[in-house]
């Protein structure tokens, strides 16, 4: 018991003092699923939200696979990546892997799927009436599907959050794309599994109390501007 | 803009809502529709307004088939009408703006328009928090702010004190004289339909 209160203590040290390595840690941390949250926003909102409206046949398989793909394990998207980076990979001679931006690529990939999915079945149940009104209003597909994204704003926002909270959360991916490098590629989960097999246990508490107040903050932000709105 | 519609078929299911075997609905004419409860008639008007795919039959407008060109030409106001989350000004402001109307004539019509459905005092409000009545009056402001060839009411007074009724049949009629757009109202009230409708079909 007294090695988990000794722990404890030293973590509450180490983010009183500013530790420098775990703010590198934590900052690489935010810089890489930030990028990927915003760049699988940009990419899976409008296109959740078209196929969300659009009736097509197969809306229902569609609708299966969407949702399964939203669990897929961070270890199979990291695999996929290292696989297709790998210096003898489709893409290999861009020498992305064990960089951040190989993490970026990796974390994308993971949460594409889940808010494309989460998108994709809030516009199916609360999309149809707001459609009606913007065609009736001539607006055309593309208005329709800004429009859309105005009006559930706030739902959309709570699934980027959930986004992130996933992304900043998985180790499988960025442990297999990253390699863990000191200084470079070392984020929060990864350090946490290190450190955890080496016994080091301040450092990881140290870093899985800042996960959490991660996720709190990013989360009252949302709770308050939802409350406003 | 005139309406033609030949052996109008629709069916939940197995079972049959509307069979309409012809009607025209003249241009520049206001046409209520009345009739008892689920005899279909909000269902011919989504059918008209082209959210309803699902049918049997044929219907022209102006003896062409529904296409992008006349849809921005026609308009709907649903009994319960959805407002979107932003201000009165903005919601009136919509269907001018997605027709690339300069902010300079969004603002003179969407004026224009609050001052003759007096909701002047609503402008700045949040459309989604308005009452009942208020919500109808700002989506028939919306509807008629951009002059539409067809104009479609479904119960549009319905939740509505009588000095707004007097409002917007007021308007109603206007719009319909001032740009000879056609008018298709639904209505629950007989008298209503009396009142507007230069013809009345009892479904």
């Amino acid at each position: 018991m007294d090695y988990i209160i000794q722990g404890f203590k030293e973590a509450i040290n180490l983010l009183i003092s500013l530790d420098r390595e775990v703010l590198l840690i934590v900052s690489l941390s935010i810089i890489v699923s930030t990028s990927a949250t915003i760049l699988a926003s940009l990419i899976s909102i409008p296109l959740g939200v078209y196929f969300g409206i659009k009736k097509f046949k197969g809306k229902r398989l569609f609708s299966r696979i969407t949702y399964t793909l939203m669990s897929i394990p961070s270890v199979i998207v990291g695999l996929v990546v290292a696989i297709i980076l790998s210096r003898r990979g489709p893409l290999g001679y861009l020498d992305l892997l064990y960089t951040k931006k190989a993490m970026i690529i990796a974390q994308t990939l993971l949460v594409i799927p889940l808010v494309f999915g989460l998108t994709f079945g809030l516009t199916k149940s609360r999309g149809d009436v707001i459609e009606k009104v913007a065609f009736t209003l001539g607006a055309n597909k593309w208005d329709t599907i800004i429009l859309i994204i105005r009006e559930l704003k706030i739902d959309i926002l709570v699934n980027i959050a959930t986004a992130f909270s996933r992304a900043i959360s998985e180790v499988g991916a960025v442990m297999i794309v990253g390699g863990n490098i000191k200084g470079y590629t070392r984020v929060i989960t990864t350090t946490i599994s290190m450190m955890n097999s080496m016994g080091d246990y301040p450092m990881a508490i140290a870093l899985g109390i800042i996960l959490l107040l991660i996720s709190f903050v990013i989360h009252s932000i949302i709770y308050s501007y939802s409350q406003e709105d | 803009m005139e309406i033609k519609i030949n052996n109008l078929e629709k069916y939940y299911g197995n079972r049959k809502v509307l069979d309409i075997e012809s009607l025209i609905i003249e241009k520049g004419k206001i046409t209520g529709i009345t009739g008892p409860n689920g005899c279909g008639k909000t269902t011919l008007l989504n059918i008209i307004a082209g959210l309803d795919k699902e049918y049997i039959g044929n219907i022209t407008y102006n003896g062409l088939n529904l296409n992008k060109e006349i849809a921005d030409k026609m308009t709907i106001v649903f009994q319960k009408p959805y407002l979107f989350k932003r201000s009165v000004y903005e919601n009136i402001e919509y269907p001018l703006k997605v027709r690339g109307i300069d902010k300079e004539s969004r603002s003179k019509k969407v004026l224009d328009i609050v001052k003759k459905l007096e909701i002047e005092d609503l402008i700045e409000k949040k459309a989604h928090l308005l009452s009942g009545g208020e919500s109808q009056k700002v989506a028939l402001a919306r509807a008629l702010v951009f002059k539409p060839n067809l104009l479609l009411l479904d119960e549009p007074t319905s939740n509505i004190d009588p000095d707004a009724i007097e409002i917007l049949e007021r308007e109603i009629l206007k719009f319909n004289e001032e740009t000879n757009g056609t008018v298709i109202i639904v209505t629950h009230n007989l008298e209503q339909s009396k009142r507007l409708g230069h013809r009345i079909i009892e479904m």
